[in-house]
């Protein structure tokens, strides 16, 4: 159990920065995610975390003691690799157990060390298998495995989940929340899924370019994205944008896109009469239906689920995704108006792209 | 119908190809064993096989007895003793030095490795003198020494070369899951490297020996006492007279490239690989 605090974060690779002064801090027990397009440096930012990589600037600290020129192994750490990196000549049992066999632990410890992480990721019955004979869940259970026996104060997660499929990946996103519920270690989970990020995270930290976007929990992010990079990359199908000039009166406010397409804004909204901004809702905020402030366009493709169905409308110059809860029986160019839910709806500064508050 | 035909046509190519160059091979080796079955007059008489096969000869070379053959298991011997000694040796400079250069990425490591595989650009029989004069410098001229620490040097850069391109290929997280879990690089040396690169390890010191054991040049050259050479140089000894007994040279010959058809035959299977299935998802 451990805090963790960046101050500063910088990482070069030869001349060229990836990691731009990063500084944020992790509370003990918190399951943090950090999410972000490839490239953005979260790997990296986990692997200096780790010490597989040099950190060129600023400080990190594992519970207020700076580990910048501590040893990987000394900084009572575990990892859990993308591709697993299971011993392939050592049995399941003996993987789990190999850094206590470096730390010279006692036999007998090591032994119920191993058997208590089986029982908790059920892999018992697989204890005396070599990692070739399992199945990718196997695998990754059993990389999880070798984390849990040591212990450690910080466990670091790197994409674990990206190499299993789909149905799968959702199952492990439940046992690996249940697992952190369960062992309260502080948890640094690296992933470009922003579902993944979701639906596991206390916290997310979003980076882009070597930089901190936004830090917050999920719903924060959701709900209130600090600029439009965050409110695209949160929540999916993606938030819909449309550029535009905002128009107020007496009455109303109002974003006019391109073909004089008019998205409507809640009276209070932010912004002056003729600023050029970007208009942004999710799909699930918009909704068929009409009144006066309704949106019109047309459908191109409708995606039924099951429990929701999924619009692809042409508005004005742009396409939009709408998400309907239940099914419908609109058809392919059919001519439809859109509500808005106005209390939902997001205005950003389209240089920069930061979110504008009223 | 067709596709059978194309079938035939191709086995049909291969075996063209194929059989001339199995005879090609066979003939001194068959040529090898017809003259250590026939006894001495008959040897060359140029018949398929001998009128009256005999293992006279192989009696002769197991007792020592002719003056060619008096230090035969001794030489045996010498010749098992130092292609033992450069396996081992060129085995434990080729591991170490791979190892460096691939996975602790020690600077310089890969130009040290290239400089090496330079030396190859020259060949071996012209550095034949000057090893000669660099061994005699070390006071080690006659030793078996000289041989076994010319042939490391002569084995080395291949066998560094071939080991290096295969660590290359083990996962890298594999060292950080190592590091991580808290070893050093000679605990990730024992415990992780070696065990998985043992296919590798056995075909390079597989090479190394038989490169050894099979040396003439160098063993000609840096061993010149009766009691110390290989039987390869012995083996050319028996060349010296007019008069040499070929059925007695074609035996021993013939019983000393029995052990490297044997050690190939033994370490076949470590030669494939497959030993890392499973590491990391591919």
């Amino acid at each position: 159990m451990a805090s963790l605090q960046f101050r500063n974060v910088e990482k070069n690779f030869g001349s060229v920065k990836v990691i731009h002064g990063i500084g944020f801090d992790i509370a003990d027990g918190e399951f943090t995610v950090l999410v972000g397009p490839s490239g953005c440096g979260k790997s990296t930012l986990l692997r200096m975390l780790a010490g597989l990589e040099e950190i060129s600037g600023g400080t990190i600290s594992i519970d207020g003691l700076v580990v910048n020129d501590v040893e990987s192994k000394d900084r009572d750490i575990a990892m859990v690799f993308q591709s697993y990196a299971l011993y392939p000549h050592m049995t399941v049992a003996d993987n789990m157990g190999f850094s206590l066999k470096l730390r010279k632990a006692d036999p007998k410890l090591t032994a119920d060390r191993i058997a208590q992480a089986a029982k908790i990721l059920n892999l018992v019955p697989y204890l005396e298998r070599f990692p070739r004979e399992l199945s990718g869940g196997q695998r990754q259970r059993v990389a999880m495995g070798r984390a849990i026996v040591r212990d450690p104060k910080v466990f670091l997660f790197d994409e674990p989940l990206s190499n299993l499929d789909a149905k799968l990946r959702v199952a492990m996103r439940a046992e690996i929340k249940a697992l952190h519920q369960r062992l309260k270690t502080t948890t640094v989970y690296v992933t470009h899924d922003q579902v993944e990020a979701m639906t596991m995270a206390d916290k997310i930290v979003v980076m882009q370019d070597g930089r901190i976007e936004q830090i917050g929990t999920p719903l924060e992010l959701y709900d209130r994205p600090a600029n439009l990079f965050v409110a695209q990359f949160i929540g999916s199908p993606a938030m819909n944008v449309a550029s535009g000039t905002l128009h107020r009166n007496a009455d109303a406010a109002w974003v006019e896109a391109e073909g004089g397409i008019r998205w409507p804004l809640p009276a209070g909204a932010a912004g002056q009469d003729g600023q050029a901004v970007v208009y942004g809702v999710r799909p699930g905020d918009l909704s068929l239906g009409g009144g006066a402030r309704a949106v019109p366009g047309e459908v191109i493709v409708v995606e039924p689920t099951g429990a929701e169905t999924e619009l692809l409308v042409q508005v004005g110059a742009a396409q939009i995704v709408v998400v309907m809860h239940g099914r419908t029986d609109v058809q392919p160019g059919q001519k439809i108006a859109l509500a808005v839910a106005l209390e939902s709806v997001h205005l950003f500064d389209p240089a920069g792209g930061a979110t504008m508050r009223a | 119908m067709k596709l059978k035909w194309k079938a035939v046509a191709t086995e049909a190519k291969l075996l063209l190809i194929g059989i001339p160059l199995l005879i090609w091979t066979l003939i001194p080796i068959y040529h090898l064993f017809l003259f250590a079955i026939s006894g001495r007059d008959s040897a060359t008489s140029g018949r398929l096989w001998p009128k009256e096969p005999t293992l006279q000869n192989f009696a002769l070379v197991f007792g020592e007895k002719h003056f060619y053959l008096e230090h035969f298991w001794l030489q045996l011997w010498n010749s098992l003793l130092i292609a033992v000694s450069v396996g081992v040796l060129t085995l434990f400079v080729a591991t170490t030095a791979a190892f460096s250069i691939s996975r602790l990425k020690v600077k310089g490591g890969r130009t040290v490795m290239n400089l090496a595989l330079f030396t190859y650009f020259i060949p071996a029989a012209f550095l034949a003198v000057p090893m000669y004069k660099t061994m005699g410098n070390y006071g080690l001229l006659n030793s078996q020494w000289a041989l076994i620490l010319a042939m490391v040097t002569i084995a080395s850069p291949y066998c560094i070369w071939v080991l290096k391109q295969a660590s290359d290929k083990l996962p890298w997280e594999l060292d950080e899951a190592a590091r991580i879990d808290g070893a050093s690089p000679l605990q990730l040396f024992r415990l992780v490297y070696l065990p998985l690169m043992t296919p590798s390890l056995v075909a390079v010191g597989t090479y190394a020996l038989l490169l050894a054991w099979n040396e003439y040049l160098y063993a000609f050259l840096l061993l010149s006492n009766d009691r110390s050479v290989t039987l390869a140089v012995a083996l050319g000894n028996f060349l010296a007279a007019d008069d040499s007994p070929w059925e007695l040279l074609m035996a021993t010959g013939l019983i000393y490239a029995l052990p490297p058809a044997a050690i190939y035959y033994a370490f076949k299977r470590y030669m494939v690989g497959g030993l890392t299935a499973g590491a990391v998802k591919s």
